[in-house]
């Protein structure tokens, strides 16, 4: 009887160590489980032990971006699907809607979030942004009006940061991958 | 195999119609219970746009399905568990429109 009750007791503990399933996570999970990942992005979670934080690795198979790996921080909160994830670039990079301290300007990160968006529909805008840059919803405005003013000599812009370049002394860091 | 008139398949309802025929039954019922289903005026199988759970179950903060955790209709034909709903126009961000559509949303009456 006396066992009972002690392993009882041990099991109320493990059930406090064990974290808390909350309707994020559920919400989340539901999420991963339609994620269908095209072969140019990859996902994984530095801690497995935390399904809220996870990265997304995008290498853009046409366009200007060409050629590099672009890596995003996702931090899901405890209000989600309420609540946008937080989304940054790990790199510095030089795109007219990625500032050079990562922060992301995609309007469904923002003002146009709602609950019925998911976790693919972000990284369908992310994917967008390498496609199709939009000069006209700028974050870094000088690569913006570069864009606008000086196609060409944009392009070039981007591929000499994306190799770890300096552009108006400012370091931009090696983007490019290895299989 | 060929069938004769007193070898008819076993189980099958002309099979059952023509016991019944035979033994005539005298059936007393000393008890019933009776057994309701129900689910919401919903298409099969549809799930609410903000916890992705089916209509038939009820949101994550709720444990049991039916009234205690009810759908909401919008008059934008859009529809959510309440609670789910009521959480999204509680956030400022919200600004009080549909998650689907962000129309004004308006409770259909």
């Amino acid at each position: 009887m006396l066992k009972i009750w002690s392993m009882k007791k041990d099991q109320a503990a493990a059930e406090k160590k064990k974290p808390k399933v909350t309707a994020a996570h559920i919400r989340l999970q539901k999420d991963m489980g339609e994620l269908q990942l095209d072969r140019n992005t990859t996902m994984s979670f530095p801690d497995p032990k935390d399904r809220l934080n996870f990265v997304v690795a995008y290498r853009p198979p046409t366009g200007i971006y060409r050629g590099g790996e672009f890596k995003f921080t996702f931090a899901v909160s405890q209000n989600y699907p309420h609540e946008a994830p937080k989304v940054l670039c790990t790199q510095k990079i030089y795109h007219p809607n990625i500032d050079t301290e990562g922060h992301v300007c995609l309007n469904i990160l923002r003002e146009d979030w709602k609950p019925v968006l998911n976790i693919k529909s972000i990284i369908f805008g992310l994917q967008m942004l390498f496609l199709a840059p939009n000069p006209e919803d700028p974050l870094n405005k000088e690569a913006a009006e570069h864009m606008f003013n000086n196609r060409g000599d944009f392009e070039m812009a981007v591929s000499r940061t994306m190799n770890g370049g300096f552009l108006h002394n400012i370091h931009y860091d090696n983007v490019h991958y290895r299989d | 195999m060929a069938q004769t008139p007193n070898q008819r398949p076993f189980g099958s309802a002309s099979s059952l119609v023509s016991l019944c025929n035979i033994f005539i039954m005298k059936v007393k019922i000393k008890d019933w219970k009776a057994v309701a289903g129900w689910r919401w005026d919903v298409p099969d199988d549809d799930v609410c746009g903000i916890c992705r759970a089916p209509f038939d179950a009820c949101c994550p903060s709720c444990k049991i399905p039916g009234d205690d955790c009810p759908l909401i209709w919008g008059e934008c034909t859009h529809v959510f568990h309440m609670h789910c709903l009521l959480k999204w126009l509680g956030t400022e961000s919200s600004q009080q429109q549909c998650p689907m559509d962000r129309r004004p949303w308006v409770t259909a009456s």
